[in-house]
């Protein structure tokens, strides 16, 4: 099973996957559509950071659980969560159940739009040079998440040993 | 269905508060957008030798073409207004600026703004999708952009909402004065809103942009990914530096190879252990922060620096020249003054120019602290540089006068000052060596406005760097190549060479086509380049115009190739042409201050290098006459306005007597 993980550290925030997700599933750029979307908390002359928010494919989906028309499913060899555009009335439950922001109602179609991970294959990723947003085995992705986080610690070590 | 184009522009006059909209269409198809656009709409909407703060000069935004269409590295906007530092030879005012301005218009619905009309009280445009308002702008009037930026994105709710605004700079009709976006701004053209009380356009677009043929945008994006990060793996250690934010150090560089010491004082940079030593030891590199870009280019160029008492600001090539611009070696001083005038909202080529030269003077005795409020004008003085910014944006005591421009304070000091300050077309010179290069005095003399930023790509690009043998590229192999490509596109390998004369005149206008067909797009000028191999700039894969030309049509749906791009590139610097010719540059007036026809290169690898009159006469004769231009006048012929499909500005130059002789030969 693949996830599409966000690094956040690595954003430079320049919604290119905002305009590659809008123009693969819509057909035409608008990042108002897009499935993908960089919140940027920034403040010019101080500082710029971004986020790019997208949908997590839970393992407990609450979409699903709260959905009152079960129009949401899971992809069971992707893992991704499908709406059902015929079922969904666009009531945006699964909007506010949602701790990630990752489904909202599209402005044009008016029922639930998030990422389904582009039958397997993400458009986004493939242009995110900072590789913040990428996609990966899940389990591989735990031990290199692991990895990263454990580079501050293995520089204390190389520090205390030169202290000794 | 349109594609590519949003298909409108947006009228708006702040007199009488009319907002309307024409369709974009037949005139897209002619000058695409952006500047060429731009151009366009100025050449229709503006009058001859129109003052720069007439109530009916317009101020025009604009998107390149290609913004808004999922190409990566087409982002760039335009804004054109008559110029405030405008002169008889020159009134075009333009720049461009990257970000995320111009996509957010695209989705707006629109491809241009003409602003007209003046409006009594500070206001500012507010654009969401088809509702468009002029709004009271008193709570932001006289704030710095930064905290304009803030406050209007909270006033109009929106943190999604991109600003190009001014700063008290603009305001206070400073000829200084930038329009701010991202950090993206050059050139002057802030005073011109201010004097419309415009304080600011802010823009939100939810709606979509039509593409031809999506699945060849993928395939082209994908492909320029991929040649982007070949290239970053061949060139190895200069990807490395500029991911590590090296770049405006690298920059510094680059450019040094043509700059100046002082008021073309010394040209030695290079062998000056005191400048070259304090910039390397006090090189910023630990307040680096990353790489910032602009909207959908997911390769960021422009580092982010933040200096724990001043606050963050990008740190590119233009200011890191102001060490030995300014003889200073507190890297600090510059940046902290860099970062004043994007929030006070003006252009630091300018203040370095204008420093440099009181600084000149200060040394030569010609003032002194009495004239200039108390303020030594010592070789690197960094109270100098704060002062003088700070005083032009607030117009308080020379910096009052400094504000109509160098020429009046030069004035009011005497001949002596006006002596030591080199002017072309009334404006102050970039920070180049012209007599090292002659390709660039010409391209300096001749360009719709010459002291831009715009006209530094062919020093960059295109010529070989007179001090090789420090900077060689990634790769030498690149430099062979480059001299071959040179030899085959331009007849010789001189073309390309700094110093020499042979082959400008074909090779510049190839370069600023080039410029005019990037600017016009909207594509970053590091996307699309001369086909140089090893210029700076290549580690951004395929820059070449064929690849450009088949974005184009993946987008629009109108075949292009490079040869039509071309065109499009000559039809933008005619239009550009006609408008400077309207309002009075002729070919005397395609020139350069006497200064570097009679003084030599003082010092370093190009001592005693000066211009040659006659050898520069030839070159412009040349250049005339590829451009279709008559050689005697300046001026454009008919038939080359009829080859480009403009009769129209034709017949209204023929009105004016504005035109070249009918016949070849006849003067």
């Amino acid at each position: 099973m693949k996830v599409l993980n966000v690094d956040i550290e690595k954003c430079t925030g320049c919604r290119t996957c905002e305009t590659a997700c809008s123009l693969k599933n819509t057909d035409r750029v608008q990042p108002s559509r897009s499935r993908v979307k960089v919140i940027n908390y920034e403040k010019r002359g101080e500082f710029h950071n971004y986020i790019p928010m997208v949908c997590q494919q839970c393992s407990t989906a609450l979409c699903m659980e709260a959905c009152p028309t079960n129009a949401i499913s899971r992809d069971t060899v992707l893992g991704a969560m499908l709406v059902d555009d015929q079922a969904c009335v666009g009531c945006r439950i699964c909007n506010m159940a949602c701790p990630v922001g990752g489904i909202s109602i599209d402005p044009v179609s008016n029922v639930a739009f998030k990422c389904e991970l582009c039958e397997g294959d993400p458009e986004c990723v493939k242009y995110c040079d900072s590789e913040a947003l990428s996609y990966v085995s899940l389990d591989r992705l735990d031990s290199s998440m692991k990895r990263n986080k454990s580079q501050n610690i293995s520089e204390l070590f190389r520090l205390m040993q030169f202290l000794k | 269905m349109v594609y590519g184009w949003a298909g409108k522009t947006l009228q708006v006059d702040l007199s009488t508060g009319k907002i309307s909209t024409t369709p974009w269409d037949k005139d897209a198809k002619r000058f695409l957008g952006g500047r060429g656009g731009n151009s366009w709409l100025f050449w229709k909407h503006s009058k001859t030798n129109q003052d720069p703060y007439d109530p009916d000069a317009p101020v025009i935004f604009g998107a390149g073409a290609l913004s808004g269409t999922g190409l990566i590295g087409a982002s760039r906007m335009e804004v054109t207004v008559v110029s405030a530092a405008k002169t008889e030879s020159h009134s075009l005012g333009n720049v461009g600026m990257g970000s995320a301005w111009a996509p957010e218009l695209k989705f707006a619905g629109y491809d241009h703004i003409v602003i007209k009309g003046k409006s009594d009280k500070p206001v500012y445009l507010n654009i969401y999708n088809n509702e468009v308002e002029i709004r009271d702008a008193s709570s932001v009037w006289g704030k710095g952009t930064f905290a304009t930026e803030e406050l209007l994105l909270d006033e109009v709710d929106d943190p999604d909402a991109q600003i190009a605004s001014i700063g008290p700079a603009g305001e206070n009709l400073a000829i200084q004065a930038t329009v701010e976006h991202g950090y993206r701004s050059g050139t002057p053209v802030g005073s011109s809103l201010g004097a419309k009380k415009l304080k600011a356009v802010v823009v939100r677009g939810t709606g979509a942009i039509n593409v031809h043929d999506p699945e060849k945008i993928f395939e082209l994006n994908r492909r320029l990914v991929k040649s982007v990060q070949d290239t970053k793996k061949r060139q190895g250690v200069a990807s490395i530096e500029r991911a590590e934010g090296k770049d405006a150090y690298l920059q510094g560089f680059l450019v040094g190879d043509a700059g100046v010491i002082g008021n073309y004082e010394s040209h030695d940079w290079r062998n000056r252990p005191d400048v070259k030593q304090q910039y390397e030891e006090n090189y910023l590199g630990e307040y680096f922060v990353k790489n910032v870009g602009c909207f959908g280019c997911p390769f960021p160029c422009q580092p982010l620096y933040s200096l724990p008492d001043a606050g963050a600001n990008i740190w590119r090539c233009y200011p890191t020249y102001w060490p030995w611009k300014l003889w200073m070696s507190d890297l600090s001083a510059a940046f902290k003054t860099h970062r004043m005038c994007s929030d006070l909202g003006m252009d630091s080529k300018e203040i370095a120019t204008t420093v440099s030269w009181l600084m000149h003077l200060y040394d030569e005795g010609i003032i002194s602290k009495k004239e200039m409020d108390g303020i030594a004008f010592e070789k690197a003085s960094t109270e100098a540089l704060y002062e003088t910014t700070r005083k032009i944006a607030e117009r308080e005591g020379f910096g009052d006068i400094l504000a109509d421009g160098p020429t009046a304070l030069g004035n009011k000091l005497g001949p002596k000052a006006m002596e030591y300050l080199y002017l072309n077309q009334g404006l102050t010179m970039r920070t180049f060596e012209f007599r090292a290069e002659p390709g660039t005095a010409l391209g300096e003399a001749i360009a719709s406005r010459g002291n831009s930023l715009r006209a530094t790509t062919y020093h960059v690009v295109l010529w070989d760097k007179p001090a090789k043998d420090e900077y060689e590229g990634p790769d030498p192999q690149e430099t062979a190549d480059s001299y071959a490509w040179s030899k085959k596109k331009f007849g010789t390998e001189k073309a390309i060479a700094a110093t020499a004369y042979e082959g400008k005149p074909i090779a510049l206008i190839y370069e600023m086509n080039g410029a005019a067909i990037a600017d016009s797009l909207g594509y970053c000028t590091s996307m699309i380049r001369p086909e140089r191999v090893g210029a700076p700039g290549s580690q951004f894969g395929d820059v070449s115009y064929e690849f450009a030309a088949d974005r184009f049509t993946a987008a629009m749906g109108i075949p292009m190739t490079e040869k039509k791009l071309f065109e499009y590139g000559e039809r933008v610097c005619n239009i550009e042409r006609a408008i400077i010719v309207r309002d009075g540059r002729t070919r005397v007036t395609d020139s350069l201050p006497d200064f570097f026809f009679k003084v030599p290169v003082p010092d370093g690898d190009q001592a005693g290098l000066i211009l040659d009159r006659a050898k520069f006469e030839k070159m412009k004769d040349e250049y005339y006459s590829l451009r279709g231009w008559d050689p005697a006048s300046g001026y454009q012929k008919e038939s080359t306005l009829k080859k480009y499909g403009m009769n129209d500005v034709g017949k209204q130059l023929k009105k004016m007597k504005k035109l070249g002789p009918m016949k070849e030969g006849k003067q």
